[in-house]
């Protein structure tokens, strides 16, 4: 039997942050949506699919694990959508085949060897429309993923999950006595090498916190839960409110609220996050802060690949791409989607709800800047500052990004230029 | 029609007067945008912006930015206006 977590044909809905990797290593909770698949269903090979511009810089991360691999298709399988959101589920990977859909998207299929090789698959994406119009069908209700904003408004039930999972509890690591658990002490858990300076209150009353290895927490720092800091994080004071996970790496003070930092990012000065979702080689400028609520408290509409979509949701912040930096003071309005590797110079008011990526974004216009190998040359620079080598594959997947989002930026480029020109 | 070199440095000069608000008597084939007109490095880019707009070409950002000076400008970009007719 083997687990085959899939990226199905939507990946793009969560751009920028698919841009450069398979919406199943997006992170939701203490885990990424992957790592959550494994975990209810453990001990099986897993073989991955997703996007063939991806594949190379996944295999880098996956171990032994296979991508891509059509051959790996050689065994019973249970094909599990990279986009589920799995905190609990009665399903089996053994029982009959079947495919179960959710709005007429494939969530899971349960497939025998045999059919496999019946159905013999040229590539991967007509093997699952060949599995579900083949196979028996269940109509299923679970949470399925459609945008970013999915996994910021679950961050606080999937940190709450992870927790009862992972099974870690207790004060482990260096707890200064003059800093306060407030709250239920077995909802917290600071692991053996994390360190908690005096004043910091870690506020267990709304849900379980979890501080992973080498994490510091620096004084005057209230962590709200469910929270989920991840290793070798630094808090460096501020206000961590309820619903927060930040990834391995990152250093973060100021005020962030249910809010997802990827990996090894910066929010260091005060400002405020909320409701945010920031990739990984993320510079927030000190003050830099999003609005994650409109004024009239009307539903908040998000524009993603041209089209505006309505979130229905009140309280939407802002979508941040890996690499990119801002400066101080920069203001973001709610609802915004900041592309990847893009400078911004803020400092002139709130600025618009699009920000392309790879670019130079100034006095409120996009510039071409200094070029793709100036960006990459910064990025280098900043992995290099974490002891992160920038790889080939990393270099490619950046490239092929560049050229994606070229349409997009190419538009307002054109359009800054007109109105630079015009004065 | 091709511009004629003139024409090139007439609106290279005029473009360069309006975004880096200078005099066109400060404006010789020989300054450098940075040292002699005072660009700095987000002016410079603006500049590489306008010059794309004026002339309706597009420049490679590292090439367009490591042209220093007005008479290399004219050069340059007569040359990309050429291979871009």
């Amino acid at each position: 039997m083997k687990l085959v977590i899939f990226e199905d044909s939507t990946f793009a809905n969560f751009y920028p942050l698919s841009l450069i990797r398979p919406v199943f290593e997006l992170r939701c909770g203490a885990t990424s949506l992957a790592e959550k698949l494994r975990r209810r269903f453990p001990g099986l090979p897993t073989a991955y699919f997703t996007r063939d511009d991806l594949a190379a810089s996944v295999r880098s991360r996956a171990g032994n694990e296979s991508i891509n691999d059509l051959a790996a298709l050689d065994d019973d399988l249970l094909l599990l959508n990279g986009r589920w959101l799995c905190l609990d589920t009665p399903l089996q990977a053994q029982g009959p085949e079947e495919v179960g859909l959710e709005g007429g998207h494939v969530v899971y299929g349960r497939v025998q060897k045999a059919t496999v090789r019946r159905l013999a698959p040229a590539d991967f994406s007509s093997f699952l429309r060949q599995v579900s119009e083949t196979l028996p069908r269940r109509a299923v209700e679970v949470t399925l993923l459609s945008y970013p904003w999915n996994l910021v408004h679950h961050n606080p039930e999937a940190i709450r999950a992870d927790f009862k999972a992972l099974g870690k509890a207790g004060l482990h690591g260096k707890v200064h006595p003059l800093s306060c658990v407030y709250g239920e002490e077995s909802m917290v858990y600071v692991a053996s090498s994390a360190v908690v300076h005096p004043m910091v209150v870690l506020d267990s009353t709304g849900g379980p916190i979890l501080i992973e290895e080498g994490v510091k927490v620096f004084p005057h720092t209230r962590i709200e839960g469910p929270a989920f800091i991840g290793r070798d994080t630094q808090i460096v004071g501020g206000k961590i409110r309820e619903g927060c996970s930040i990834g391995p790496v990152c250093r973060v003070g100021g005020e962030v609220e249910e809010s997802i930092i990827h990996g090894y990012s910066n929010k260091y000065h005060d400002g405020f996050l909320g409701h945010a979702y920031v990739g990984e080689w993320v510079n927030l400028g000190a003050l830099t802060t999003n609005s994650d609520l409109k004024n009239d408290y009307s539903t908040v509409e998000v524009k993603l690949n041209g089209q505006s979509i309505d979130t229905g949701g009140t309280k939407v912040g802002s979508f941040i791409g890996d690499h990119t930096k801002t400066s101080i003071g920069t203001l973001f309005n709610t609802g915004t989607v900041v592309g990847m590797m893009t400078n911004i110079l803020g400092g002139s008011g709130i600025l618009p709800k699009v920000i392309p990526s790879f670019c130079l974004f100034a006095n409120n216009r996009a510039l071409k800047g200094f070029g793709l190998r100036s960006l990459l040359q910064t990025a280098e620079t900043a992995m290099g500052r974490r002891k992160v080598r920038m790889t080939e594959d990393d270099r490619a997947v950046l490239a092929h990004a560049y050229e994606i989002t070229r349409p997009e930026r190419d538009e307002a480029i054109r359009k800054s230029r007109r109105e630079i020109l015009q004065g | 029609m091709m511009p004629d070199r003139k024409e090139i440095r007439d609106r290279i000069v005029s473009v360069t007067c309006r975004i880096l608000k200078v005099d066109p008597s400060q404006v010789m084939d020989s300054s450098e945008f940075a040292r002699d007109l005072g660009a700095e490095s987000l002016q410079s880019v603006e500049l590489v912006a306008a010059f794309e707009e004026e002339f309706r070409i597009e420049m490679d950002e590292e090439e367009a930015l490591s042209v220093s000076s007005v008479g290399g400008a004219v050069d340059y970009i007569a040359k990309v206006i050429q291979a871009q007719r």
